[in-house]
């Protein structure tokens, strides 16, 4: 038993210490704040997306809060402008419950096959989430899906600015 | 006794190298969410390793049985089996806790939110669920009310638990996300192992038994309770047996096919005989008595690193209860020219439970060897036998021989904690106990 326990406990530590030299400053935390200053994707946090996503249903399931306890300023719905890229075009609705960004619903995305499916299974989430902890259109760009990405952050930004975030 | 050491130590190694892994895909962290996943993240993959290593352990390694010795893997499978266990928990626990922070969702909706939109993750859980059971099953607590049937089908389902957790870690971890070498390295990792059991444990013994034919020739009653199993089959020279190792015997008979017991021989085998002697402790061992002349066997072996080092020493043999099986074999088997050297102490509960005393003075009488019968619980004679005072009676001289110990735990470490007392090193005492 007491063998258990220094073996757990000089686990629990190593792993403590491993962490703590991946926090650079241990801020608090603060889901409003703008995106990581180190510029890399928050790969970590949101995961990768469901193999068998439809546009719209995940994210949604993941993201948002359940109950909207927070705003109770009427929530409204602004659609962004659709945003060509290479592979197809990129088109997402923000709903904000006064200036909080509550949701993103993906309309349309990238279209150019079976990769481009995976990809965006893959990087609409991250994007999504980030979206809702940056509450601003000043996310990363996932790795791998720079198209999906900068078509999604295009979007993103014009229907900010519609609503007059 | 340089390969333990040599194992542990690249088992290490390769957890370093999962960490560096987990080091490179994990960009800084900002807030409590991305601490959480991280060190979730951290614990899969330590898990994700520490499984494969588990399982490689109980392969049947040819070099490992040998250098490392059956009892030790089994009690490093299972301590090791523990820790996985809990590390794997940890992993579920931090994971499930970093999402909801993070999509500031409570912890029960993003629990919903896991196992509904991520598929392989709902595999992933039902695996940790068997592998809990499994854990369940496998404490002290419940081997001493449950039948080894049971242990045994339900530590089966680890298999199954590996298979099914094995997808979710290239879905949803970010180590493997976008590194083909990671996933190649991993896979081949996994695919590795699994081809090791398929060869040792499956393929291995079915070639054994093609090519020694091993049969049941006739059943001895040695004492109440002890029988000795004799075999016939052929080539048993090329088994290149030792004494003091063991094999691993399944009878094809109705109630017995599906277990495999580790007997040690109880003598040298000859080309066309091999002997075993069994004590009856459990279903297994007392249905032994029943064997029909005639009946199949299946046998894997040899294992076993309990067989004499033959390093010129004098020889000290202690032997407790059963565990006489591979001294006996070890006792006939020891070069005539280490005569005047040889001592067996074969210590007994009871009169009746002595057995090959008719061989064994026979050997002692041939080789000059001091054979010494310590009979009585240490209960009835108020003493243990086995202290350093005693055994340097019947021993003289004890620090300079080479000591070999067998028979259940409990006597083997007072035995070898009184060997130790009396100055013989840590390196020159071997010892095997029954109880794995």
């Amino acid at each position: 038993m007491r063998r258990a326990v220094i073996v757990l406990g000089t686990t629990a530590a190593g792993l403590a210490a491993l962490l703590s030299f991946k926090t650079h400053s241990l801020a608090a935390p603060v889901p409003s704040a703008p995106a990581p200053s180190t510029g890399m994707p928050q790969a970590t946090a949101s995961g990768t997306g469901p193999s068998s996503m439809g546009a719209t249903v995940s994210p949604a399931a993941r993201a948002t809060p359940k109950s909207s306890a927070t705003a109770p300023a009427a929530a409204r719905t602004v659609t962004g402008t659709v945003a060509n890229t290479q592979y197809g075009p990129m088109q997402v609705q923000v709903t904000l419950a006064g200036t909080k960004i509550t949701k993103v619903t993906v309309l349309q995305r990238t279209d150019d096959g079976a990769e481009s499916d995976q990809i965006d299974a893959n990087a609409i989430p991250k994007l999504t989430s980030e979206t809702l902890a940056a509450q601003s259109a000043r996310i990363d760009a996932v790795s791998g899906a720079s198209y999906t990405s900068s078509g999604y952050i295009q979007s993103l930004q014009s229907a900010l600015d519609q609503a007059g975030n | 006794m340089v390969l333990p050491g040599l194992v542990l130590a690249l088992i290490g190694l390769g957890a370093v190298a999962v960490l560096v892994l987990w080091w490179h895909s994990t960009p800084d962290i900002g807030n409590t969410g991305d601490l959480l996943t991280g060190a979730g993240d951290a614990l899969g993959l330590l898990s994700g390793y520490g499984f494969v290593v588990l399982v490689a352990l109980m392969a049947r390694l040819p070099p490992l049985e040998r250098g490392i010795g059956t009892d030790r893997l089994a009690r490093w499978h299972a301590m090791g089996g523990r820790y996985v266990i809990t590390l794997v928990t940890g992993h579920v626990l931090l994971i499930v806790w970093g999402y909801a922070v993070t999509a500031h969702e409570k912890v029960t909706n993003e629990t919903v939110a896991l196992l509904t939109a991520y598929p392989d993750v709902l595999m992933a859980t039902v695996a940790w669920f068997l592998l809990l059971g499994v854990a369940a099953f496998s404490a002290r607590a419940a081997r001493r009310r449950l039948s080894y049937e049971t242990w045994y089908y339900a530590h089966l389902y680890t298999y199954l638990a590996i298979a099914l957790a094995f997808s979710h870690q290239f879905a949803d971890g970010p180590a493997f996300e976008s590194n083909l070498a990671a996933r190649v390295t991993w896979s081949a990792m996994y695919v590795t192992v699994a081809a090791l059991i398929v060869w040792y444990r499956i393929l291995t013994p079915l070639r054994n038994t093609a090519r020694h034919r091993f049969t049941v020739q006739s059943v001895r009653p040695e004492a109440p309770g002890i029988v000795s199993v004799f075999i016939t089959g052929r080539d048993f020279d090329r088994l290149r047996a030792e004494p003091g190792q063991f094999f691993r015997w399944r009878f094809l008979t109705r109630e017995l096919w599906w277990q495999s017991h580790p007997y040690s021989l109880s003598a040298m085998p000859q080309p066309d005989l091999m002997r075993i002697t069994v004590k009856a402790r459990g279903e297994h061992s007392g249905s032994l008595a029943n064997l029909q002349p005639g009946t199949r066997v299946m046998a894997e072996g040899p294992y076993g690193a309990f067989t004499p080092a033959l390093s010129g020493r004098r020889v000290l043999l202690i032997a407790g209860g059963v565990g006489i099986t591979p001294i006996r074999a070890m006792f006939a088997a020891l070069p005539k020219r280490m005569s005047d050297g040889i001592s067996l102490v074969y210590r007994a509960s009871h009169p009746r439970d002595v057995v090959f005393s008719r061989e064994l003075d026979a050997i002692a009488a041939d080789r000059n060897a001091a054979l010494h019968y310590v009979i009585g619980s240490r209960e009835r004679l108020g003493y243990d036998p086995l202290a350093p005072v005693y055994l340097q009676r019947m021993v003289p001289g004890l620090h300079r021989y080479e000591a070999y110990v067998c028979g259940p735990s409990g006597m083997t470490e007072t035995a070898v904690e009184s060997l130790r007392a009396l100055g013989v090193p840590r390196r020159r005492i071997h010892c095997e106990s029954f109880d794995f």
